[in-house]
């Protein structure tokens, strides 16, 4: 069968794989970024435990999603669970490092200028820090969105949802004519949602850019 | 009766010369790795294994799984960095500075193509299986991270020391032999490390294309319903992963050159 023919086919197929992937994606990027943003600004501050959730966040990053997925049918089951969980905390590492870098490179004179006029600790952090750190923030979060979609796929080994469904099948069939069909189609639509993604995040960071460092 | 032989204690740190990090910043990560593989064999033994998990959890077994995985990851290792370094030194002359934008872009957009896509596009596409194809298939996922670190990492080199050797007569080349390459040497260490990290992992996939590695062990616990075998597989690649980490680490804290 050709290719076009059978993406038409399975359009409907294609649709709903596809909202399900970029939902259970969606999902542990947004998880993650809360997390993740919530560390860094914990952290920056202190080298010592800035070090150590580098380290840690670090080595989810280093454990193979394969047997991590595996290790968390255990406690979570199988499904969307230990999925959204295992993309969560694989998305830790370049959030939290450009949320840290990124509030690092603020100019000392800035705050210093800031404080001086009587803001906060808070307020400093809210209405000076964070701003200015914000383009940086939100690539780290681009990045880890692009790198989950990927690692998502491999969800499918714990009957995650999503593309991976596609792929594993078609895998299942090697051999047959359908095979290479199925694989195709899955990494496609995989791609399809990196692209999607990407330009969500262009626009998300035009306008979510305060207005001084455009 | 299962034996894991595979503990990382003998893998130790050498005395350390130059410590960067604090001893017990050193030791923390082998202790923890060495603790978990006592506590799986521990529990392990504890356990009345029936006649599939036993001859699953055998040490040959495992330790040939090991191997495997090894051999997987230092040849795919080997290959990613003969191509992505030089290619990545390419793409950054000057000749190429106008396609920077879009090749940034192409390569990070690249990034989302799942792996076990890529290898099981190799299987069903050209029935294409074994070790040499999961070394391909490993190879063109690892080489995109490799190539883009090696790109920024070159270009992150200060510019004026560039202009300053120019203006002592060095040629192209020799800037970028003396300066570039000296300079980069902690980011090819980076690219090294990232290299390692991905193949690690990505080999635990390869079992899907009978090439065998760690994955093997896991998926025969999957395929006779046995959680126990997983468990081991998964907690050995996990710990293999995290080691091979360390001891990148302790190589790029090491053969860092002095002056930086």
């Amino acid at each position: 069968m050709d290719f076009v023919e059978f993406l038409i086919n399975r359009g409907d197929d294609m649709l709903e794989l596809g909202l399900e992937h970029a939902a259970v994606v969606g999902a542990s990027v947004l998880l993650a970024t809360i997390i993740g943003v919530g560390l860094g600004v914990a952290s920056y501050r202190q080298p010592r435990s800035r070090e150590a959730i580098l380290a840690v966040t670090g080595a989810f990053l280093t454990i193979p999603s394969f047997a991590l997925f595996i290790l968390l049918i255990g406690p979570l089951g199988l499904g969307f669970l230990p999925v959204v969980v295992a993309l969560t905390l694989y998305g830790l590492l370049p959030i939290v490092r450009n949320t840290i870098t990124g509030l690092r490179e603020v100019d000392p004179a800035i705050v210093e200028a800031a404080l001086g006029m009587g803001m906060s600790r808070g307020q400093v952090l809210r209405q000076i820090e964070l701003p200015l750190a914000w383009p940086v923030i939100i690539t780290g979060v681009r990045v880890t969105t692009l790198v989950l979609l990927g690692i998502a796929a491999i969800g499918s080994i714990v009957l995650g949802p999503g593309y991976g469904d596609l792929i594993f099948t078609g895998l299942a069939r090697v051999g047959t004519p359908v095979a290479v069909n199925l694989v195709l189609a899955g990494t496609l639509g995989v791609v399809v949602l990196a692209v999607l993604f990407d330009v969500l995040f262009y626009v998300i960071r035009k306008l979510t850019t305060s207005e001084g460092i455009r | 009766m299962s034996t894991l032989v595979l503990t990382p204690e003998r893998l130790a740190p050498e005395p350390l010369h130059a410590p960067r990090r604090s001893l017990a910043g050193y030791l923390a990560m082998p202790a923890i790795l060495a603790l978990v593989c006592l506590g799986l064999y521990l529990y392990v033994t504890a356990q009345q294994l029936d006649s599939i998990e036993s001859r699953a959890l055998t040490a040959t077994a495992l330790g040939t799984a090991v191997w495997q995985h090894l051999q997987l990851t230092a040849v795919s290792t080997v290959i990613t960095l003969a191509i992505a370094v030089p290619l990545g030194v390419l793409l950054t002359r000057p000749f190429a500075r106008r396609l920077r934008p879009y090749l940034l872009t192409l390569l990070t957009l690249a990034q989302a193509v799942p792996t076990i896509a890529v290898l099981v596009l190799l299987a069903v596409a050209f029935l294409f299986l074994g070790f040499q194809a999961a070394v391909v298939g490993l190879v063109l996922y690892a080489i995109i991270p490799v190539l883009l670190n090696t790109m920024v990492g070159l270009e992150q080199v200060d510019e004026s020391v560039l202009e300053a050797g120019r203006g002592m007569g060095m040629s192209a080349f020799g800037v970028l032999r003396h300066l570039e390459l000296p300079l980069s040497v902690p980011i090819i260490l980076a690219g090294v490390r990232t290299a390692l990290v991905i193949n690690v992992g990505t080999a635990t996939l390869t079992t899907y294309i009978n090439a065998g590695g760690l994955g093997d062990v896991i998926v025969a616990g999957l395929s006779t319903n046995r959680v126990l075998v997983q468990v081991v597989g998964a907690v050995l690649t996990a710990v293999l992963a995290l080691l091979i980490d360390y001891l990148a680490g302790l190589a790029e804290d090491f053969l860092r050159p002095t002056g930086l």
